[in-house]
């Protein structure tokens, strides 16, 4: 789930402990890596920066006493909380009367619960994955029969091509990537055929899901544009560099020389 | 001001400072860290002060990251306590999933006792606050 999502419903968790509870007079949540995840308004955002860099010290020596699950440091006027929530550390300030037991009840229980309700709602990975191809893998199912059977299109209904089309909607959007061109030459090298890293292909491969990448779309900054095949680098001494290696028919036709910088992307029918 | 007066002076300060009250203070601290080491559940101690060091650990592959620990602990606690205004810093107690650490200030001696989860920890605190 993403943090956004974590930190709207900690704020309002948060907000109503602060509510039900005034002893506290100061609660924040924070990250080990210092990324506040939520806190009050009237602590400042570089108190928090400070608390965070301060437990930091303890949090990578805690590894000696198990790992660290909580702390309390108790002034004569008051005292801070410091509590290990999975990856969050909450803190919780408050005065040396304070009733602990309400305010521990309140913070060590209500949110570790949001914390698992809102991971049981959301249970996704926190970065977004590519979308999934579920409805693409039965694609080549509908178009192989149309190939071999040769069978005329009228006899397709409407539902089914729409069947059909459907796939290609949910496809990503082709990434683009920019490369710096490269002379290719050579009696035997096609003159519409670019070269590219095999990394990148392989990329583009696993993003459409296996697909092959036969043809790129290569842009110009100054806007030209044209479609070529595409094969990877064959030369080790170009691998891994961003080079794109063109042949002078492409490089005439874009208007473009070795060492400018184009926008290529995988062109996907 | 002459060298000799100087001397003399130095002297003097040195015979006015509390040297003797610090001196009683640190072997009480140290004689009840010693019976709270006895204490079920206790691991051990480090004392120091800016003169000396005293540790005593059941597990002394342990000694320096238990160090490490308890002086960013103090450091902590200290600076903690002036952030949020809670007065006179008191203690800090570091819970971990198998060990807990009480750390502490007493004049210019930093005391941290290393106990298992479930040992006393209040049972340790009276003695410390009675010495």
């Amino acid at each position: 789930m993403d943090s956004e999502l974590y930190s709207f419903a900690l704020k309002n968790t948060l907000n109503e402990i602060l509510n039900v509870c005034p002893d506290i007079t100061s609660a924040f949540m924070f990250k080990r890596d210092g990324e506040i995840i939520v806190g009050d308004e009237k602590t400042p955002e570089k108190t928090v920066m400070r608390v965070a860099d301060l437990f930091d010290g303890i949090l990578e020596k805690a590894d000696a006493i198990g790992g660290f699950k909580c702390a309390v440091i108790n002034g004569s006027m008051g005292r801070v909380n410091v509590s290990c929530m999975g990856e969050f550390y909450l803190v919780t300030v408050t005065p040396a009367k304070a009733d602990m037991n309400y305010v521990n009840t309140l913070t060590n229980v209500l949110i570790p619960t949001v914390l698992k309700l809102l991971d049981k709602i959301h249970p996704a990975p926190t970065k977004i994955a590519p979308p999934p191809f579920e409805v693409e893998t039965e694609t080549p199912k509908v178009e192989e029969p149309e190939e071999a059977i040769e069978e005329p299109i009228q006899e397709i209904t409407m539902e089914e091509k729409k069947e059909a089309v459907e796939p290609e909607a949910v496809l990503p959007e082709p990434p683009v990537s920019q490369l710096i061109v490269e002379n290719l030459g050579g009696l035997l090298v096609p003159s519409d055929t670019v070269r590219i890293d095999n990394a990148v292909l392989t990329q583009w491969n696993e993003l459409y899901n296996e697909r092959e990448i036969g043809e790129v779309e290569i842009e110009t900054f100054d806007g030209k544009s044209t479609r070529c095949k595409v094969k990877p680098i064959k030369d080790a001494k170009y691998e891994g560099k961003g080079i794109i290696q063109m042949p002078e028919k492409v490089q005439l036709t874009l208007e473009i020389k070795k060492g400018e910088l184009v926008r290529v992307k995988p062109v996907i029918e | 001001m002459t060298k000799k007066k100087k001397a003399v002076l130095e002297e003097t300060e040195t015979i006015t400072k509390p040297a003797a009250v610090e001196t009683v203070s640190v072997e009480d601290l140290r004689s009840s860290l010693e019976e709270i080491k006895t204490y079920d559940g206790v691991i051990g101690y480090i004392l120091r002060n800016s003169a000396s060091a005293a540790i005593d650990l059941k597990d002394p592959t342990k000694i320096i990251d238990y160090a490490i620990l308890s002086s960013s602990a103090l450091d902590a606690g200290e600076e903690l306590s002036e952030l949020f205004d809670l007065g006179e810093f008191k203690d800090i107690v570091v819970e971990g999933k198998n060990i807990k650490v009480l750390s502490l200030t007493d004049n210019e001696n930093r005391v941290s006792i290393f106990l298992e989860k479930d040992a006393d920890l209040e049972k340790v605190l009276s003695k410390l606050r009675l010495s």
